[in-house]
């Protein structure tokens, strides 16, 4: 419990959380908690760019899918409006203690279909996820069962109907937000083990139920549910619609077809700002872009002047403020802003192109070299402008000798080539999951295999190498403290712990930092208490509808 | 007359056609780059679950293997399920959702072309080198001119912005929902009897129609006009007018017949262009067709969605050139022998 050191509470991460979004975000978020069903109704239209491809949680990895279940579903825990602070959902208490977790279940909450929630029903849940052994395992449960619950759980008991006692496999830290991640959230046993079609049906306890699925015009109409165990949705229907270019979800948004829409580009984001029916907001994002050097395969890579060298060449100021049109920030580190972790004391290389070039010499690369660059060619959300991206950084490099080709490929083509480690160097990104610094500091930046002795970079395909670690970088100081902060349940020592970790990544500059996006929105002038939400979220029975 | 032996011949010629497509589609898919098993497992996955996902799908058997199993699947109409558009889903339960959208709109397409090209160009041969005519070439010479990814956002702007008289996008207002019986949304909201709901429908069809029917009507009327006139010159025209019958009557019952039938083949030609612009125009529209299917699907490497659309696209374009034929034979017997 809170104030013991080996254990987190649920009241310690309250208290610890999130620090960098709650002054701005609270007071209405709380406001809208407080005075749910106090809204006047109405149908909220939300405008997004995909349609979901499905409704079951656990057969994707897809956000754009998590923005609807996540309406209809609750996890044992979940993300506070706007925050990356954990808060109380399908619990109402916990304690970690090691390996051990305790979960205190609330009561008197019903599912969709009627039936009562109990502990059986997260079991259920996790079971049909990651337990080969149970009856209705899902055969297509997508990639975060391993990685959000199966690679970590031992077993799971209940301890009554409303106790649940989970066994790690180890003591895990971020264990408690991989539970608030919405692929963890949980389904009715009667319907994870009746006859229902869970791609297109949802049986949550959140505040709206499934009322239509309309594939054929892609849309999703969602009902407040009427037993709903929190407060009422302050509106009685929300409606997903996708309009797949953002041209015409603004549009759509101006001609108040819509309330709310996401996915703003700088063009997009004009039309907005320039009507008098809606507005654009934004929050900061939960998110990374970056240039990888893959020590694995360029022998230059592996020598840190010249990745530091590289680092003051390219020119990210410019390429924040003039390509991603001002939507996002300047990067320094691999922890994003908005979590705990992030050093306020890094700042992002300057460019100094004077700088690069001397440190290329006394590295032995005065003269230049060559090396490839692969990127994806769509934008994405944490870098709106791969190509430009590319080219600025092709022009950057070329102005200190070095010799730049850029290798554009179709988006799961470059996963398939980077995940291979046939690149040279390339752009990517990531969003966080969970918002835990070690879904980045862990994931992206640990080889998670042997590293031979001395060496700060592995071979590629040394047995279980991290292919999301797209640098092959292994620097054991880093390594030692990402580690003891997976093991260290106390927040203030884990932030102690990241802000090493990020200090030796920052100096050692495996990547390029290239920036954090913001999140997006555009807001008609009806919608009031709207939370941009980077994790979890939208949260929408909070909003209302002039 | 149209023998059934005729009929019957062309529809054994579909096999070896579909037979050829669906070759060409697999080869395609599988010789370029992207890897479907990583589209699914996602980039959180390890390499162990994308390894354990191309198991599962086949993917990592010898390409014949597949390749046979791909042919015996689609002898069998089992076109199996969506990896990722609608996960899942049987791919044939998706298209039989989406293909009456595209039918709905290349039908109305070419129903609009119809309705002015044919007007359009009768007008132009029978009043060949005056001021209408002029017009009427000017009229489609830029109709074929203009593409449709440009004159569709241009329409938008026009109608949708600036005047605000017709919606943006999409098929119907977000405020109704109409159950699908037949899949056509006209039909449809008619069987239910909602006439508001009616009135969204044709409003959000209007533009998508115009923006196809414009290039219809352009090639019609073009090849109407040329058709018409080497008609009206014939001797039997001249001898029907001889015989004291009024032009409008000559025009109509003899020239139009004989000059149909040049028309009649640009129609079954153009339906592929009609639906390649239906691709274009669910794209400029948000109008979610197999056109936008099969953009998302190549998009997401969703193979079994590729190959079924492309092959739906095949038999589809097949048998309009089919129909095409058996029209010429009903307008002129001969051609069948």
């Amino acid at each position: 419990m809170a104030g013991n050191d080996s254990q987190v509470s649920r009241r310690s991460f309250l208290k610890a959380a999130g620090t960098a979004t709650v002054a701005a975000t609270a007071t209405s978020s709380v406001a809208g908690c407080l005075g749910g069903g106090g809204g006047g109704g109405g149908t909220l239209r939300y405008g997004r760019g995909s349609h979901s491809s499905t409704l079951d949680p656990q057969n994707t990895t897809s956000g754009e899918v998590a923005k609807v279940t996540n309406q209809a579903y609750e996890g044992l825990i979940g993300f506070q409006p706007g925050e990356a602070a954990l808060t109380e959902a399908l619990a109402t208490d916990w304690t970690m203690d090691g390996s051990n977790v305790t979960l205190q279940l609330r009561e008197d909450v019903t599912f969709h279909d009627g039936s009562d929630f109990t502990a059986d029903d997260f079991i259920a849940t996790y079971r049909r996820f990651v337990d080969d052994d149970y009856e209705y395992h899902f055969e297509d449960a997508s990639a975060y069962g391993p990685f959000t619950l199966g690679n970590w759980i031992d077993s799971v008991s209940k301890d009554g109907d409303y106790t649940l006692n989970i066994t790690l496999t180890q003591t895990y830290a971020p264990f408690l937000r991989n539970l608030a991640m919405f692929c963890a959230v949980v389904i009715s046993q009667d319907a994870i083990e009746g006859d229902v079609n869970l791609d297109e049906e949802m049986v949550g306890t959140g505040p709206f139920e499934l009322s239509e699925l309309d594939d054929a015009n892609n849309r999703i109409q969602l009902t407040a549910y009427d037993d709903y165990w929190g407060d009422a949705p302050n509106v009685n229907e929300v409606l997903f619609l996708t309009r797949g270019q953002n041209s015409t979800r603004a549009q759509a948004l101006v001609e108040e077809e819509m309330e709310i829409i996401d996915g703003l580009d700088p063009d997009t984001i004009e039309t907005v700002e320039g009507s008098d029916t809606a507005s654009v907001e934004t929050e900061q994002g939960i998110n990374i872009g970056y240039m990888g050097f893959n020590m694995s395969r360029v022998e230059a890579f592996r020598d840190r002047r010249v990745r530091r060298a590289i680092s003051y060449a390219i020119d990210t100021q410019s390429i924040v403020e003039n390509i991603y049109s001002g939507i996002a920030t300047q990067a320094d580190q691999p922890i994003p802003p908005a979590l705990f972790g992030h050093s306020d004391d890094l700042s992002p290389y300057p460019h100094d192109p004077e700088q690069a070039q001397s440190l290329l010499e006394e590295a032995g690369y005065g003269d230049g070299f060559s090396f490839e660059l692969t990127t994806f060619q769509n934008p994405r959300g944490y870098n709106p402008a791969p190509l430009p991206t590319a080219e600025t950084i092709r022009s950057n490099l070329d102005e200190v000798g070095i010799d730049v080709t850029i290798d554009d490929r179709q988006f799961s083509d470059y996963l398939t080539y980077t995940a291979e480690g046939r690149h040279d160097a390339a752009l990517a990104g990531w969003y966080t999951d969970n918002a835990d610094p070690d879904n980045f500091c862990y994931v992206l930046l640990h080889p998670q295999c042997e590293v031979p002795q001395g060496q700060d970079w592995v071979s590629w395909d040394t047995e279980g190498y991290n292919t999301s670690n797209i640098t092959a970088w292994a620097n054991q100081d880093y390594m030692n403290h990402v580690e003891e902060a997976q093991t260290t349940t106390t927040q203030s020592e884990r932030a102690d712990l990241y802000n090493e970790a990020v200090q030796i990544a920052h100096d050692e500059a495996p990547w390029v930092y290239i920036d954090y996006a913001e999140e997006v929105r555009g807001v008609g002038n009806g919608v009031s208490n709207y939370t941009i939400s980077a994790i979890g979220g939208p949260h929408l029975d909070l909003v209302e509808l002039e | 007359m149209v023998s059934k032996r005729f009929v019957a011949k062309r529809l054994l010629l579909l096999v070896p056609v579909l037979f050829g497509v669906a070759t060409v589609v697999f080869a395609i898919l599988h010789l370029s780059p992207g890897d479907p098993a990583v589209a699914i497992a996602g980039q959180r996955a390890s390499q162990a679950f994308v390894e354990q996902v191309r198991t599962d799908l086949g993917l990592n058997d010898p390409l014949w293997q597949q390749y046979l199993r791909f042919l015996g699947d689609v002898a069998t109409f089992d076109f199996g399920q969506s990896y990722q558009i609608q996960r899942g889903t049987p791919v044939s339960q998706i298209l039989a959702d989406r293909l009456p959208i595209t039918i709905e709109l290349a039908v109305l397409g070419q129903l609009a072309g119809l309705l002015f090209g044919l007007p359009l160009g009768i007008l132009s041969a029978v009043k060949q080198d005056t001021l209408t005519d002029h017009l009427t070439r000017i009229g489609a010479l830029s109709g074929i001119s203009i593409p449709i990814y440009w004159s569709g956002p241009l329409l938008i702007l026009l109608f949708a912005q600036f005047l605000g008289i017709l919606p943006t996008s999409g098929r119907i207002g977000s405020a109704h929902f109409i159950d699908a019986v037949t899949g056509f949304i006209l039909v449809d909201t008619l069987l239910a009897g909602d006439l508001p709901a009616f009135r969204s429908a044709f409003r959000h069809l209007l533009l998508p129609i115009v923006v196809l029917g414009i290039y219809q009507m352009a090639l019609i009327s073009r090849m109407m006009r040329s058709s018409m006139i080497e008609v009206i010159r014939q001797d039997y025209m001249r001898t029907a007018r001889a015989k004291g019958q009024g032009e409008k009557i000559t025009t109509m019952k003899h020239g139009l017949r004989n000059a149909f039938i040049p028309v009649i083949t640009i129609i079954g030609i153009q339906f592929g262009a009609l639906l390649g612009g239906a691709v274009l125009t669910e794209t400029v529209f948000e109008i979610n067709g197999i056109g936008t299917l099969l953009v998302s699907a190549i998009n997401q490497s969703d193979y079994p969605v590729v190959q079924a659309t492309v092959l739906v696209f095949a038999v589809m374009y097949t048998l309009v050139n089919l129909l095409v034929d058996v029209t010429y034979s009903v307008l002129d017997p001969r051609i069948e022998q």
